[in-house]
């Protein structure tokens, strides 16, 4: 059960009109691709994707499944909207349980053993299968997945303190001084049975915010429940803000713990069709990805290149995300930045800046929405950020 | 009903291909970075709106039944009509060992499946024509016209194939004259994509199967010009057969022209193909990729100028690629240096190895070739 719903207000403008998991990343893929696809090739052939805020794109992206390899006659991938039952009953998503709450007749049309309950905002490889074995190897009701993360950094995450067994014996979100450093990734395996009465009495608790982390996982550990941690290693990121996003964008160019052409475990997306991407007589592209349908005449260094970009003769770019169909005319500059899809980039503008040649306090990532149009020679400044018409929006 | 349906002569065996064809079909060949020859008019026809086509097969086809499967990238794999792959097991009066003498012998193999055709209108072409254009307004030319057989035709008589066919037309359209085994263009250059209804196509296949007939061209267009009329639907646009390496090489070549391109990729009308899973290609800051169309894929530590890139071609460090085409997975090692080569899906160029041929004579290694 894939939690698509989120509206992802931390990521700004790129949702405005688009539910987080639709943000596209890394060239071709969108965030739901990583998901999905370790969904598939960790052989789980039915998912369930909860979606509510802005589905549209997400809906026609997702489609029949076929690019995860998840249309299938029985099983297969789909979309679950909330939905009224009798006597108008139905509800939007109050919570992350709430969602899977709605969706428990989904899951017993199905019936089965075990549930792994994802987020659609996560980065990263990962083989659920051997985490759904960890789990049945202990007899676990609940299972979760963490990372170690550096004790300094553990304040921000949810973290998990375990016994020398890895069983889990006590959550903390956020916790001031953290005694463990093993930050929990978002992602669960539960026994079903288990899960489904759990889900049921947190629904009954009018005090409860019906939220996996706050409500479900300290409920479980209240009850003595055998809850293990099981750890991840290798690449994950959460990509909910527009740093960590700009960041594991540049983490997938530099090839090391995430390397997208590794052909052991594909990640699937929807492909658009488009032509090869064309290289000009004076282009000059280093350490960048590029997809089909660029059209690249002028430089782009370091950065990730979606498909149908085109960058035209003299515009220079560096350090910079751009996402599908955007278009940076003769001239302009685009330095530390994430712009939208179908942006287009008036000559001689400049767009961010370098955080050398600016003042610490002032630096940060420049940020387009998507649709925005940059007139001729316009500047847009480091950290600034404008959404689809034009009108600044602060962080 | 009303309506075109698509039908694809796949049978060619065309010699002057070489290594190309060794194991595969014409249609198959990779074309254009991700693209096979196919495509192009599978495309034409699905962007006129045309539900189902069927694909004359014969020869080396396995290839060209991975490349199309069931037709799904296309949006042919349909509940009704859709994509119909007809190998040479359909026919009963065929010679079973050898290739088809000509179109009218491919079409009496497939006399049955043309009998249970929906449509009223047909349009036959060849799987190895690079073009895109819009059938749907030839195929309203057509009805306009009244004509019993229209001819798509290019005024463009530079870089024919040998065998093409050529129309004298008149001030109407009308096509008073057709040539075929000439030396020197004449009039103007049939692209073999012609548009007929079902009725009269039935009875040119029984009438040709009757009189032991093989030929489109000389038993049809010419033996029966009196019969029926003709007409030329002129296009100004690309168009281009390949027939040859030397064809292949330089219509490839001719893609790295934006105008060009833009031509045979309008946005309007997409060029379909199998999708390959693949993520974006990486441009390492040690390489240098310059006047190259590049699929995805890749990853370019050297140098590439003027080239050719399919998907998942790997240049590394110190190699040199110029005028070349590197289809699917080709890997060339380091400080390895190419120019005007062919290199057909995952041949793997080794370290240091130097091949140069000439643009005019370009050098083609076969599938899987190691050197």
């Amino acid at each position: 059960m894939l939690l698509a719903g989120g509206q992802g207000s931390r990521l700004y403008v790129l949702t405005s009109n688009v539910a987080k998991p639709a943000v596209p990343f890394g060239g071709k893929y969108r965030i739901i691709d990583f998901p999905l696809s370790n969904c598939t090739n960790a052989g789980i052939d039915t998912v369930g994707v909860l979606t509510q805020y802005k589905p549209l794109e997400l809906n026609s992206y997702i489609g029949s499944g076929q690019p995860w390899d998840l249309d299938r006659s029985s099983g297969g991938v789909h979309i679950l909207p909330p939905y009224m039952v009798e006597g108008d009953k139905g509800s939007w998503y109050k919570g992350t349980a709430n969602a899977i709450y709605q969706n428990i007749g989904f899951v017993d049309m199905y019936d089965p053993d075990y549930v792994v309950i994802l987020s659609g905002d996560h980065i990263y490889k990962m083989n659920y299968r051997k985490m759904v074995q960890a789990h049945k190897a202990a007899g676990a009701a609940c299972t979760i997945s963490v990372l170690e993360v550096p004790w300094d950094e553990a304040s921000r995450f949810g973290i998990m303190n375990v016994d020398g067994e890895d069983n889990i014996v006590e959550f903390q979100e956020k916790p001031k001084e953290p005694k463990s450093n093993l930050a929990s990734m978002g992602i669960y395996v539960f026994s079903w049975k288990k899960l489904r009465q759990y889900l049921i009495d947190d629904e009954n608790n009018p005090n409860s915010s019906n939220d996996f982390g706050k409500n479900i996982i300290p409920a479980m550990l209240d009850a003595g429940e055998k809850m293990i941690a099981y750890r991840f290693e290798g690449y994950w990121k959460d990509v909910g803000t527009l740093e960590s996003l700009w960041d594991a964008n540049m983490d997938m160019l530099s090839r090391g713990d995430l390397d997208l052409l590794d052909s052991d475990w594909p990640i699937y997306a929807r492909i658009p069709n488009q032509p090869p991407a064309f290289m000009g007589k004076n282009a000059k592209v280093e350490h960048t990805v590029a997809t089909q349908g660029c059209e690249i005449y002028g430089e782009a260094f370091n950065s990730v290149l979606s498909d149908s970009v085109v960058i035209e003769e003299g515009a220079q770019v560096r350090y910079s995300v751009l996402m599908p169909g955007v278009h940076v005319k003769k001239g302009a500059k685009v330095e530390y930045a994430i712009v939208g899809e179908g942006v287009q980039i008036g000559e001689e503008a400049k767009v961010g800046g370098d955080p050398m040649e600016v003042d610490p306090d002032k630096w940060g990532i420049a940020v387009l929405g998507p649709g925005a149009v940059i007139a001729s020679g316009e500047t847009v400044a480091p950290k600034t950020m404008l959404n689809r018409k034009h009108e600044e929006v602060s962080r | 009903m009303k309506g075109l349906h698509g039908l694809i002569f796949a049978y060619g065996k065309h010699l002057g291909l070489r290594e190309l064809t060794e194991r595969r079909s014409p249609a198959s060949v990779p074309f254009g970075g991700r693209y096979r020859l196919i495509d192009f008019m599978l495309s034409n026809m699905v962007n006129a709106g045309v539900d189902d086509v069927g694909v004359v097969l014969q020869g080396n086809y396995q290839s060209l039944l991975d490349h199309v499967g069931s037709g799904k990238d296309w949006d042919l794999s349909r509940k009704h009509g859709g994509l119909r792959l007809l190998p040479p097991f359909a026919m009963t009066q065929h010679r079973d060992d050898s290739a088809f003498r000509g179109r009218m012998e491919a079409l009496a193999g497939v006399e049955s499946y043309l009998e249970k055709i929906r449509q009223d209108h047909v349009v036959l072409a060849d799987s190895d024509t690079i073009i895109n254009i819009p059938l749907q307004e030839v195929y309203q030319a057509h009805l306009k016209s009244g004509a019993d057989i229209t001819a798509v035709c290019s005024r463009n008589l530079e870089d024919c194939p040998e065998d093409a066919t050529y129309f004298h037309v008149d001030g109407a359209g009308c096509i008073t004259s057709t040539v075929v085994d000439v030396r020197e263009p004449e009039g103007v250059r049939g692209l073999d994509i012609y548009i007929l209804s079902k009725e009269l196509l039935l009875n040119l296949v029984k009438e040709c199967k009757r009189t032991g007939h093989y030929s489109f061209r000389t038993a049809v267009l010419q033996g029966m010009s009196d019969k029926l009329k003709l007409n030329a639907y002129l296009w100004d646009g690309y168009a281009a057969q390949i027939h040859t390496l030397a064809e292949y090489y330089s219509r490839s070549m001719e893609l790295l022209d934006s105008d060009i391109r833009a031509n045979i990729f309008p946005k309007e009308r997409p060029i379909f193909t199998k999708e390959l899973n693949v993520s974006s290609t990486y441009l390492d800051p040690d390489g240098a990729c310059v006047n190259s169309l590049v699929a995805d894929g890749c990853t370019i530590e050297g140098t590439v100028e003027n080239s050719i890139l399919f998907r998942g071609v790997s240049v590394a460090k110190g190699a040199v690629v110029k005028n070349c085409i590197l289809m699917q997975n080709v890997s060339v090692g380091e400080n390895a240096e190419l120019d005007a080569v062919i290199a057909d899906k995952n041949v793997k160029i080794t370290d240091g190895c130097t091949l140069v041929a000439s643009s005019k004579y370009p050098m083609a290694l076969a599938k899987n070739a190691e050197i």
